[in-house]
């Protein structure tokens, strides 16, 4: 849409005045033309530099931002001990690549260890919270069971479970796919509940007009219209578990990547901490956008 | 023939077996009488598997977590009751939430109003977003020590996130309408924004934050586990180190009542402070 350069002047152009003479009154319809044209060329220009700019400045942003890390503490302001500049938090990145010193393990080693976990207790809290919460929201005697339950367990952040988790399950896997289980079931459980509850209860009692069975209308109606809040659980239940497997890995692991994180300030290299910190929020938004890719796949067909 | 024998076997007022399982059933109906019956069995079948010994000796009965809770108000812990405990994780949680939302909602604001700050700032975000809160509590250990410090800056960085995007999703999805509305008053740039945007968008930073409270709250509990002398998480961290299972099930209890009490207060809150919002209905 191209915009009208007058809009937003406050005077408009010289008027037309009245003359005889009619060569004079030729010049100033060429010079109205030609102050149109021109005025409309500079407004456009100016648009295309605004949205130029706004195109080119988070380009800008980011690499102040990289650049200014590096000078902090290639100049000495911040000392090599606290902080890490990129170019190394890079170098140590090649660098483990290949070799397992000083924490034991080679990077896509801690990488794997980590996404087993959190993908094993991610689908676990998936296949026990998304039926759980469906099912307490058509029939009102398995929510009569299981709300109590679960609001007696839902304001426990996952980070309170680790001791006890430690005592029960030891430190190994099991432990933590529990620990991330209890962070995930939480918003699969919220969002299946209230997405059955928001069922249009039109349909519902249409339903039950030509004499549908309840199990059927929790089938065929119910659950349809259940499904885009569910897949909003997908999401949510994947940051809570991503979270939970660093806070799980930071109290007790020997492998991952909240291990790594550790090691580092244990061994007070701050490029371990920050590489570790980089690969949790790079690992998390890369299954993130994997997650919302299949989600818009499953919904295509789904009228919001 | 089947109507005269139905007719003739039930009889008007049903019999007192009957009776009773109608009364039964029409409690199965009764929501509440179902809750209590899910706690009550809930309670029965922790003490069972506490005697029973399911989980070897780390699974407390309920009454030593009841017993241990109230011994943990009379006997100091680290020379400090439990209320002392709850009290100075609080005190955290406030400090660092304040410093957090003092920064992250006029950021957020601005960042929904200006496209420039947009420009500037959001990449930066997006880039820092994806990193939990946790993992940055090692940097902040390097950084600031095991003191206060390090755990106000991991509260307050836990809760800037969801701050920032609330703020600036509740301005950016202002309906257009109002400010159209509001135009047509002859409202000038000024009003639009204090007298129509930071109305319109009050539900949606609120929710920021709560949600961001509720996040600050596990990042304490988490700070607290890696290195502290005070504070909720330090008593379950005791509780495991001094491998009493009581200890850490009654410190549970206490933070899960806290969580409940720090959501219905912000509840309240919120229906004080915009009064507006619309619920969804339920």
């Amino acid at each position: 849409m191209r915009v009208c350069w007058k809009r937003g002047r406050a005077s408009a152009p010289p008027p037309l005045k009245p003359l005889s003479d009619i060569r004079y009154r030729l010049l100033i319809k060429i010079y109205r033309t030609a102050y149109d044209f021109f005025g409309e060329m500079a407004m456009m220009a100016k648009e295309n530099t605004r949205g130029r700019l706004l195109k080119f400045i988070p380009f800008i942003s980011v690499a102040a931002f990289l650049i200014s890390w590096q000078l902090i503490v290639q100049l000495g302001v911040v000392p090599k001990m606290l902080l890490a500049a990129p170019l190394d938090v890079f170098r140590l990145f090649i660098d483990k690549l290949t070799q397992p010193h000083p924490d034991g393990a080679l990077l896509y080693v801690h990488v794997l260890v980590s996404l087993e976990e959190a993908i094993l207790g991610y689908f676990l809290a998936l296949a026990i919270g998304i039926p759980l919460g469906l099912l307490m929201g058509w029939f009102h005697t398995i929510e009569g069971f299981a709300r109590p339950i679960f609001e007696m367990i839902r304001p426990i952040p996952a980070v309170a479970w680790i001791p006890l988790t430690i005592f029960w399950f030891g430190i190994g896997l099991s432990g933590k796919v529990f620990i991330i289980w209890l962070s995930g079931i939480v918003p699969c459980v919220i969002n299946s509940f209230v997405g059955v509850t928001l069922t249009n209860p039109t349909s519902v009692q249409m339903a039950k007009t030509y004499g549908a069975s309840k199990w059927r209308i929790f089938c065929t109606i119910c659950i349809p219209s259940a499904l885009p809040m569910v897949f909003g659980a997908l999401q949510m239940a994947l940051a809570a578990c991503w979270t939970t497997l660093v806070a799980a890995e930071l109290i007790a692991a020997n492998t991952g990547l909240g291990f790594l994180i550790t090691m580092g300030r244990r061994l007070t290299m701050p490029d371990m901490v920050v590489l570790g910190m980089i690969l949790v929020g790079l690992t998390g938004f890369i299954i993130g956008v994997i997650i919302d890719a299949v989600e818009k796949k499953l919904l295509a067909g789904i009228r919001r | 023939m089947a109507l005269q024998t139905r007719a003739t076997t039930i009889p008007n007022r049903p019999q007192p077996p009957r009776r009773l399982i109608k009364f039964l059933f029409s409690a199965l109906g009764n929501r509440y009488f179902l809750y209590t019956l899910s706690v009550v069995m809930f309670l029965a079948f922790w003490d069972l598997a506490a005697v029973k010994k399911v989980l070897g000796n780390f699974l407390p009965r309920p009454i030593e977590v009841l017993s241990q809770l109230l011994s943990l108000n009379t006997e100091p812990l680290a020379s400090k009751t439990l209320f002392e405990h709850l009290w100075a994780s609080i005190h955290r949680v406030l400090i660092g939430w304040a410093i957090g939302v003092s920064i992250a909602v006029p950021l957020g604001i601005f960042m929904g109003l200006n496209p420039y700050v947009r420009a500037i700032v959001k990449p930066v975000f997006d880039l820092l977003k994806p990193m939990p809160p946790i993992s940055w509590i090692s940097l902040s250990i390097l950084w600031f020590g095991l003191g206060e410090e390090s755990k106000v800056f991991i509260i307050a960085i836990g809760s800037f996130v969801p701050c920032i995007l609330n703020s600036y999703n509740g301005i950016r999805l202002i309906d257009p309408a109002l400010y159209d509305a509001a135009r047509m008053m002859g409202a000038n740039r000024r009003q639009e924004i204090i007298e129509v945007g930071f109305f319109a968008s009050a539900p949606a930073i609120f929710a920021g934050l709560q949600i961001s409270l509720s996040i600050a709250w596990s990042c304490v509990l988490a700070a607290e586990l890696v290195g502290s002398r005070s504070g909720m998480g330090f008593i379950i961290i005791l509780g495991m180190n001094q491998s009493s299972p009581a200890l850490i099930i009654a410190g549970m209890v206490v933070i899960a009542i806290t969580a409940c009490l720090i959501s219905v207060l912000m509840d309240r809150l919120e229906k004080m402070v915009c009064p507006w919002k619309r619920e969804l209905p339920q």
